[in-house]
């Protein structure tokens, strides 16, 4: 049986430089300049950072990089792939 | 010569107003000089928000395969043909057109591949380039992208601005980039910080709510955009008469009768308020620095329209009493100093 999420983020959080682990899960929230590890990113916006691991189901990501995880859906805005090289608007990893 | 001017322009309004400039104090000055010139407007998100007649002359892009936002599109811009491309961020602006005609005499040496107006030593420097084509072309695509180096050792991995690979790799080859050339002081007023405000605000500020509001007064970045915004607003509606950086989406806190101007930024009452919260003296004496900055490149921008900075009716935003404390404290210093 899967984990329960531990740490549930939610619309109006605003998340600065913080990394956040595999029992997280993003309902809204936005992250700036954060590290995303494993959680489950439903909605909500991830500005800059890095996505390192976890699933990213919905909301925007916007400028960060994506070094891994599962891209299931959202709207990838711009960012970076694992290569560093720039991925465009809707050209998600 | 051929110069090709490339912009790539989210907001209409920002983009009809840069365009004013361009129009009367860029491109004239540029046909003097002996250049053919083709304008390329980029209409990033919304290209239906940017009436043709607004900008007469201009070849108006949409996203497409070929270039899917303004990254691919300053790259797609390498391939239409000219001798000289012109990449030109939309918060700048031109207000002596002769001056940038007269930097085309750098290309008369062969080894000078670029002139970037501005210096590009700050970690966004905005984009006014002028690109010698050919050379840029024989670099490997993308040529112009932004990209991340060294991710293996993030947070501190390096990040390449638009353009700063291509520079290295022509500085590599021996050839010149003409950083910051003398002379740019007053020739042209840098807005760059004012359509990032905007983008935060309209994908995420929502998000937000009034929490928004709180970061206008931890990131001073977006202040200083809120700022420059409210300055271009005033400008914009007392050239054009009607609202500026109107939100995209809903307002829940505004009525039906509501004034929507700024609200696709901060409104006066917003930055008011988040300025009102700055604790850090010395934050706030660094905000107040970059908004005189700000007002300087306003004053000129308003003296070419003909207006004073009176005709433009700009709310106070700053804590008045809190500034004037400030500027005694520093006054005294400054006295202490002397004797």
């Amino acid at each position: 049986m899967a984990d329960a999420p531990v740490l549930v983020l939610t619309e109006g959080e605003l998340r600065r430089n913080e990394t956040f682990g595999r029992r997280t899960v993003n309902r809204g929230a936005v992250l700036l300049d954060c590290t995303w590890d494993g959680g489950v990113f439903e909605s909500g916006v991830m500005v800059g950072g890095l996505f390192r691991s976890g699933t990213f189901l919905g909301g925007v990501f916007c400028g960060g990089v994506w070094l891994g995880g599962t891209w299931r859906g959202g709207a990838w805005e711009r960012g970076f792939g694992p290569d560093g090289k720039y991925h465009p608007r809707t050209v998600h990893p | 010569m051929k110069v090709v001017l490339a912009a790539a322009h989210r907001y209409p309004d920002l983009a009809r107003l840069w365009f004013r400039f361009v129009a009367r104090d860029l491109l004239p000055a540029l046909r003097s000089a002996g250049a053919e010139v083709e304008v390329v407007l980029f209409r990033d998100t919304t290209p239906e928000g940017f009436e043709p007649r607004s900008f007469p002359g201009a070849t108006l892009l949409a996203p497409s395969f070929e270039a899917l936002d303004a990254v691919e599109f300053h790259e797609a811009a390498l391939e239409r043909p000219g001798d000289v491309l012109f990449l030109l961020d939309p918060g700048v602006f031109v207000l002596d057109g002769e001056w940038v005609a007269s930097l085309l005499g750098y290309f008369e040496d062969p080894t000078v591949a670029a002139v970037s107006l501005l210096p590009r030593a700050g970690p966004a420097g905005a984009f006014a380039l002028l690109a010698r084509r050919d050379v840029y072309r024989t670099l490997k695509a993308p040529v112009l992208a932004p990209s991340f180096e060294a991710l293996e050792r993030w947070p501190h991995a390096i990040y390449r601005q638009p353009g700063e690979r291509a520079a290295m790799a022509l500085r590599a080859r021996g050839k010149k980039v003409v950083d910051g050339p003398p002379g740019a002081s007053g020739r042209l007023a840098d807005f760059s910080g004012a359509t990032a405000i905007r983008i935060a605000r309209e994908l995420w500020g929502g998000l937000l709510g009034p929490r928004f509001e709180t970061l206008l007064a931890e990131r001073p970045d977006l202040a200083a955009g809120a700022y420059e915004n409210l300055l271009l607003g005033a400008l914009f509606r007392a050239v054009f008469g009607t609202p500026y950086a109107v939100s995209r989406g809903p307002m829940p806190f505004a009525g039906p009768g509501d004034d929507a101007h700024l609200s696709g930024s901060a409104t006066p009452e917003e930055l008011r308020t988040a300025l009102a919260a700055i604790r850090d003296r010395k934050a706030l004496q660094r905000l107040v620095a970059a908004f005189e900055g700000s007002n300087r490149a306003l004053t000129r921008l308003a003296e070419r329209e003909g207006l004073t900075r009176g005709a433009l009716h700009l709310p106070p935003v700053l804590p008045r009493a809190r500034i004037l404390r400030a500027r005694v404290r520093a006054a005294a210093k400054r006295l202490v100093r002397r004797n």
